[in-house]
């Protein structure tokens, strides 16, 4: 029998060191996480270790993964098919983070305790105004979208330039997303620490930037790889599931934008 | 012969169903008739009579320290509701 042929579509992956390593690593993120919400001595430190070797150890691992997909041809339609699957899953369970922070949301804003006036925003709080900053954080979110499908059906049809530019263009109009959100929350007239109010605000749009900045560094990671040659017109799993990423978080600004910016103000 | 006792009778009376809050957890309830009353004393004085139902309806609902630190806040202007007409 040929051994050098194989008889199935599946990648039978190697021994590797990073499910471990990035396991250490989010063990040591979590609980310094909570060390340093307690006050603990150290515990900045601590999670700033735990968050540079979970990101490192993500590098190195998607590194492999990568390596395996473009160079060794590890990644079959089999195998594709069980990693957009993986990845759909993986954002099924990232709608529903969200849900429960919107369950945290509604319940504290749609009957508003005595507590607090009984009404909301919560007596004290100037909440900020949907129709200025955020507005046009909306068509910021909604154009990059645009930016996206355009370089995606460039790398369809082969339009190299396409993908580059309208790359660059999406990857833009994310930072600038990212630093308006970074001026409201300079500017804002109410700290996390506010009450219910601050808290849930915080919560969910602070959660919804971190998957912002999670999503631009997954699109910027596409991008480095088209300029290296990496993706072609047919295999370019990471690029689409970076985009589904991206359009899941513009729809989770969408939802936030109405129910926390606008209703809630 | 029969001796007619007098009997002392003490109405006691607590606030009724109010189709506003229909649910076991009469918290709000309570909270709107504190605020309601204040609102009409604020409005019309504290001898007007119609007023005495909203304070006869949270002092049967309204648990005595509940009342006491919404007083309090009252005072020093720091109770997040609004009194004002």
């Amino acid at each position: 029998m040929n051994r050098s042929v194989q008889a199935h579509p599946f990648h039978l992956v190697e021994a590797s060191p990073w499910p471990l390593a990035v396991s250490f690593s989010l063990l040591t993120t979590t609980l310094s996480g909570v060390m340093t919400f307690h006050g603990y001595s150290n515990g900045t430190f601590l999670l700033t270790l735990g968050l540079i070797s979970t990101v490192a150890t993500m590098t190195l691992w998607f590194k492999d993964v990568s390596r395996e997909g473009t160079f060794q041809g590890h990644h079959t339609f089999a195998v594709q098919k069980g990693l957009t699957l993986g990845f759909v899953l993986f954002v099924v369970s990232e709608v529903f983070f969200f849900i429960s922070i919107f369950w945290a949301f509604f319940h504290s804003s749609l009957a508003p305790t005595v507590e607090l006036g009984a009404h909301w925003p919560p007596a004290g709080i100037q909440a900020l105004n949907p129709w200025e900053v955020p507005l046009l954080n909306t068509v910021i979110l909604l154009s990059s979208g645009a930016t996206v499908t355009y370089a995606h059906h460039s790398l369809i049809q082969g339009n190299r330039a396409g993908v580059i530019y309208g790359l660059i263009a999406t990857i833009t109009l994310a930072v600038v997303f990212t630093g308006f959100q970074g001026f409201e929350y300079y500017n804002a007239p109410f700290t996390f620490s506010d009450g219910v109010y601050g808290s849930t605000f915080y919560m969910a749009t602070g959660f919804h930037g971190l998957h912002v900045i999670i999503g631009t560094i997954f699109l910027t990671v596409g991008l480095f790889r088209v300029l290296s040659y990496h993706l072609t017109d047919h295999h370019h799993l990471g690029f689409e599931t970076a985009i589904l990423y991206w359009h899941f978080v513009d729809v989770v600004w969408l939802f936030l934008f109405i129910s926390v910016y606008w209703w809630g103000s | 012969m029969s001796e007619v006792e007098e009997v002392n009778t003490i109405k006691l009376a607590t606030a009724g169903f109010d189709a506003r809050f229909p649910n076991t957890n009469q918290t709000k309830h309570c909270w709107q008739n504190y605020v309601d009353y204040h609102k009409c004393v604020n409005a019309r004085g504290e001898e007007f009579a119609p007023c005495k139902q909203f304070f006869r309806a949270f002092h049967s609902l309204c648990p005595n320290e509940w009342v006491s630190k919404w007083d309090e806040q009252r005072e020093s202007g720091n109770n997040p509701s609004n009194f004002d007409v």
